[in-house]
């Protein structure tokens, strides 16, 4: 909790620093920003590493706030916004909560605790999947880390870990790290790398081309996977039938909405017509009627179902697999966990319904004929 | 066609994915930076596991990107190979601390029994 106080004061500062940037551009490339604020934040974090005292950790804290601060607002920049709006303040306090709980993760010198700084770095990578839009994974993601794999860390923790010394607290490959300094280079080397690789401006150009091109494609294959769900096509053009009634019908009219009795499939089997950006349906009435209603946008598929559809339509072998690596997973752990019991001649004979050789008392029993 | 893109992408959209990135290098950086300087082996199997947590970021906000769900279900992918992991390496671990009564993974620098 050593950031909490240098943090307010950070973050107070964190919206003027654009200016300060501009002017850092014009004496250095706006490349090296990013490469530069990764060496701030990486001295920060030797810092952070090794056991120091308070004013130490306050500096180590003071500049991977800035470090942070100065990537966080130079990434944004890239993002091409003028300014940052009310939708980037949550992945902010997200990708925030995320860093600080694995450094402290990283440094901090009692396992439990970094156990749990490890839930904290899961639940904000979780609200991170939320924001980019994946809701099914987000919530698998807390199931499956926080609720399983890292209760199943705690409890080899509790089995092995050393009792702590007496006013030392933790045991003393806990507190010291192992060559801090190289290790923390060769993080610096990887975070510059990926930082040029992510935010150079020819991936930024090429990412925002590919997402615009790929929007008309993204809705279209949304829509598409309505085809192999037929109950969910049935439904979903019943509400279109209905939100187009309740918006043409005359006023004061309160009859029901027409039901639909059967979706109409072209001959390639898709039901889906995909006419510039907007997606219809030819659907035939309770009265034989037949006629073509719009898609709105609202009742596209929702993010589980779209997951389901590929997952067991796309990738059906990569499904098989998995389940295979969880099944020999399995078997592993039986056959790690299994204790070895050597039984002697006497037990052995014991079990097969025999008489003991020993008699009860005398020595050499146990193992005694080997 | 110009107008749904930019509805589908506003420019929150396109700073989430960027900040999403960024997040994921560097939580793979810590992860990594852990794994290389912690002693205690059940630390840095869990800094694999951030470096998991952080591939599995980069999936999902390229996929964002790219408007599909594909990096979501290499997601499942990624969380069922953490969790075999998670399996065999902590049964690992508990044998290796059941000969050594240590976690420290200097104990097992010279790779043969004691």
């Amino acid at each position: 909790m050593d950031f909490a106080i240098p943090s307010l004061a950070i973050l107070s500062s964190v919206t003027q620093p654009s200016t300060v940037l501009a002017q850092a551009e014009g004496v250095v490339g706006s490349g090296l920003v990013l490469t530069i604020a990764c060496a701030i934040a990486a001295i920060a974090l030797v810092l952070l590493m090794r056991p120091g005292p308070t004013g130490v950790r306050i500096a180590g804290t003071v500049g991977g706030l800035a470090g942070f601060a100065i990537l966080v607002v130079e990434v944004l920049k890239r993002a091409g916004g003028e300014e940052a709006s009310l939708g980037t303040i949550f992945p902010l306090i997200f990708s925030f909560v995320a860093l600080a709980g694995a450094v402290r993760m990283v440094t901090h010198p009692r396992p439990v605790f970094a156990a749990l700084y490890f839930i904290l770095v899961v639940i904000a990578t979780a609200a991170m999947f939320l924001v980019l839009g994946a809701e099914f994974m987000a919530f698998a993601l807390i199931i499956v880390y926080a609720g399983a794999i890292l209760i199943t860390y705690m409890f080899v923790l509790m089995l092995a870990q050393q009792s702590p010394v007496e006013n030392e607290g933790g045991a003393w490959y806990d507190r010291v790290p192992r060559e801090a300094g190289s290790a923390v280079l060769i993080g610096f080397v990887v975070l510059a790398t990926m930082s040029e690789a992510f935010f150079s401006k020819s991936s930024q150009s090429f990412r925002d081309d590919v997402a615009e091109r790929t929007a008309v494609d993204g809705m279209e294959s949304a829509w598409a996977r309505l085809d192999s769900m037929p109950k969910l096509l049935l439904e979903t053009s019943q509400n279109a039938v209905a939100l187009d009634w309740a918006k043409n019908r005359p006023e004061g009219d309160k009859s029901p909405a027409p039901t639909v009795t059967e979706v109409i499939r072209d001959s390639r089997g898709s039901a889906i017509r995909m006419t510039d950006d907007q997606a219809s349906i030819e659907v035939r009435l309770a009265d034989g009627t037949s006629r073509s209603v719009t898609l709105p946008p609202e009742l596209v598929p929702d993010n589980s179902r779209q997951i389901g559809v590929d997952l067991v339509s796309k990738y059906p072998a990569g499904l098989e697999i998995a389940g295979v690596v969880l099944l020999m997973a399995l078997f592993g752990a039986v056959v790690l966990a299994r204790k070895q019991i050597e039984l002697g001649e006497d037990e052995r004979r014991e079990l097969a319904g025999m008489r003991r050789l020993t008699v009860d008392g005398e020595s050499g029993g146990s193992g005694g004929l080997r | 066609m110009n107008g749904i893109a930019h509805t589908l992408l506003a420019n929150s959209d396109a700073q989430a994915v960027n900040l999403a990135l960024l997040m994921s290098a560097l939580l793979f950086a810590c992860g990594l930076v852990g794994f290389l300087s912690r002693r205690n082996m059940i630390i840095m199997f869990l800094c694999t596991e951030l470096m998991f947590q952080a591939a599995a970021l980069a999936m999902i906000a390229f996929g964002k990107v790219h408007h599909d769900v594909s990096g979501q279900v290499f997601v499942i992918f990624i969380l069922t190979v953490a969790a075999a992991e998670a399996a065999l390496a902590l049964g690992l671990i508990v044998l290796l601390y059941r000969r050594r009564e240590t976690l420290d993974s200097e104990a097992w620098s010279e790779l043969k029994e004691a």
